[in-house]
């Protein structure tokens, strides 16, 4: 059975080497830069689960994705993480354009690996370990 | 007179002063009183002079007594004028040699009621003396009253018009039971000519000095609540300013703290996946994930630097280790040294131009800022051209009054819509960060800051893939206020 399949977007290339590692697993990961790269990849080949970061070639770029995804009916169901490390998860709810934020779950950066897997395992379902 | 100046966030608070208003500097208002010390001061010798001019009529009445139908009362009008002219030449004496306009208040307030207490017993005298209740002396115990009004409390002065009113009803009760004598200046059931003349002269005398009285307070209410207003207006005025630098402080430190945060984020993160065992140091994603978070520290340093960079050129301006005769050739020179294996690296041609002969020498100079900011200017060039490298130009121009240096590239340029905002603290453009990760968005702020510091400007052109300008322009003679107020 195909593992689920998880794409993060984020600029910052360390940070997605540490995502990567952590989910790589029990799920089977891809990557974006930035807003364009993570629409393309999922107009491409929707996934399971998408993973954003809030800033990535502008501020609340990882909003602006996750607003156009939920607004397509083929991707309106795809569970998404929103990664900040901006402020407190709190405060960024409070400061939104718009009051509705389209995310099933915030992540404070930096992330615990274990609160991770958890979250994701919520969202997607346990996945499989690596054979 | 100076207003007194309190310097605010950018702008001066003043506070007006003058001689229409009363203020001076230091002034504090009485909580009794109209009048500022000085003010009453300057009162009390005013009405000494006034008073002159009250012993020099009573003198003359005395002396054409007979023509007011007065023939009997002219020794005693002359007594109450010598009187008067003696305690005047007190009064004045004190005012100006035992109390100056600086001194205790309290003794001046206790002159002022000294003087309306002995100015209310001579006129009662006059009064007396020039027909009692018909004398046309009488209006002017009321002119006194509203002068005392202005210059001391009001209780006194209520206790004073009781004693006034007991006064004038005392001595028109002794004079009608002929307890006191009458001096009249009607004779046979009429007032005499010169009595009406007096009474004329009396009332002119009275209706002008009214209006002056009046002008002259009310004049000072205006001048005061115009100065009351602008200085309520500067103060909105920097009171606003005030919030609004306070505005500006909590968001560059909010940028900051997130621009600090970020690269700490991706740290933590890193250590931890190591740590709870998802990668194995040992293995070749293991090293990049540690390759990375250690270029991440660099990053953190980079920034933490350039803020305090950007923190010393601020605010330390005073302290800054300013240098006489800097020759900017010989900064560039050193600079050329410094970055042309980075250079070398990028497969960037470091080409130096000096536009005009001579040396471009500053009078007054931070030789560590100056090298900070064009090193900087001269490393984001090379940072920022195309991967297949290109050449950086380094221009150095020259006239009588300016030095005019130029780093142009041909590099990947700035976005139109970041152009306006790439001095500002911590903007990036997205096509920068793409280049190169690494990079505090920091670097014009300091060039920038550099150049100000010096008196100079600094200007940018850039297109998008064809390259960028920055242009910096120096006074050669620039005299910093550190060394001037120094």
């Amino acid at each position: 059975m195909a593992r689920p399949t998880i794409l993060v977007a984020d600029d910052d290339p360390i940070f997605v080497v540490s995502v990567v590692s952590v989910l790589g697993t029990r799920y089977d990961v891809r990557t974006a830069a930035n807003g364009t790269e993570a629409l393309a990849a999922v107009d491409d080949d929707p996934p399971d689960l998408i993973i954003l970061d809030v800033m990535m070639d502008h501020m609340s770029e990882g909003f602006d994705v996750a607003r156009v995804l939920r607004r397509d009916d083929a991707t309106a169901l795809i569970p998404i993480i929103i990664l900040t490390g901006v402020d407190r998860v709190y405060n960024l709810r409070m400061e939104v354009d718009e009051s509705w934020v389209p995310a099933d779950q915030f992540f404070e950066k930096p992330i615990s690996p274990e609160a991770l897997l958890r979250e994701v395992g919520r969202l997607i379902g346990p996945g499989e370990e690596k054979s | 007179m100076d207003g007194k100046e309190t310097a605010g966030p950018s702008s001066q608070i003043r506070v007006p002063a003058g001689p229409r208003s009363g203020l001076r500097n230091g002034d504090e208002p009485d909580r009794f009183s109209f009048l500022f010390s000085w003010e009453l001061h300057e009162r009390l010798l005013w009405f000494s002079k006034l008073r002159w001019i009250a012993a020099a009529g009573l003198a003359l009445a005395s002396v054409l007594g007979p023509f007011f139908s007065m023939p009997s009362t002219r020794p005693s009008l002359a007594v109450v004028a010598a009187l008067v002219a003696v305690y005047n030449l007190v009064f004045i004496y004190v005012l100006r040699s035992r109390l100056g306009p600086e001194k205790d208040y309290v003794a001046l307030k206790g002159v002022a009621i000294l003087q309306m207490v002995t100015d209310l017993a001579a006129l009662f005298v006059t009064v007396h003396f020039t027909g009692g209740c018909a004398s046309p002396v009488l209006p002017f115990v009321v002119f006194h009253m509203a002068i005392g009004t202005i210059m001391i409390e009001t209780r006194i002065m209520y206790v004073l018009a009781f004693a006034v009113c007991g006064v004038a009803v005392s001595l028109f009760a002794l004079e009608h039971l002929v307890v006191l004598a009458q001096y009249s200046t009607v004779a046979g059931g009429q007032p005499s000519v010169g009595s009406c003349i007096l009474s004329t002269f009396m009332l002119i005398g009275l209706v002008f000095g009214v209006v002056y009285l009046t002008d002259s307070v009310t004049s000072r209410f205006k001048a005061r609540n115009i100065e009351l207003h602008q200085t309520t207006t500067d103060l909105r005025r920097a009171l606003d300013e005030q919030a609004q630098l306070e505005r500006r402080k909590s968001h560059y430190m909010r940028i900051s703290a997130h621009q600090l945060r970020s690269p700490l984020g991706t740290i933590k993160t890193s250590i931890q996946v190591l740590l709870d065992g998802y990668l194995d140091p040992g293995s070749p994603e293991g090293h990049r994930l540690l390759a990375g978070t250690a270029s991440r520290v660099d990053s953190l340093l980079a920034i933490v630097n350039d803020l305090l960079e950007l923190a010393k050129m601020r605010e330390g301006r005073a302290r800054a280790p300013w240098a006489r005769n800097v020759s900017i050739n010989q900064i560039l020179a050193d600079i050329f040294d410094a970055v042309d294996p980075y250079a070398r690296e990028a497969n960037v041609e470091l080409v130096p131009h000096f536009i005009n002969e001579g040396a471009a020498v500053l009078d007054w100079a931070v030789p560590p800022d100056l090298v900070y900011a064009f090193e900087n200017l001269i490393h984001n060039a090379i940072k920022y051209s195309k991967p297949d490298g290109g050449t950086v130009t380094v221009a150095l121009g020259l006239d009588r009054s300016h030095a005019m240096v130029v780093v142009a590239d041909e590099g990947i340029g700035i976005p139109a819509d970041l152009k306006d905002n790439v001095f500002l603290e911590f903007v990036r453009a997205p096509n920068a960060k793409h280049a190169e990760a690494e990079g505090t968005g920091l670097g014009l702020s300091i060039v920038r800051e550099a150049a100000q510091m010096h008196g100079g400007k600094v200007s940018l052109e850039s297109a998008e893939g064809v390259g960028t300008t920055v242009t910096v322009v120096l006074p050669l003679h620039h005299v910093p206020p550190e060394i001037i107020e120094g």
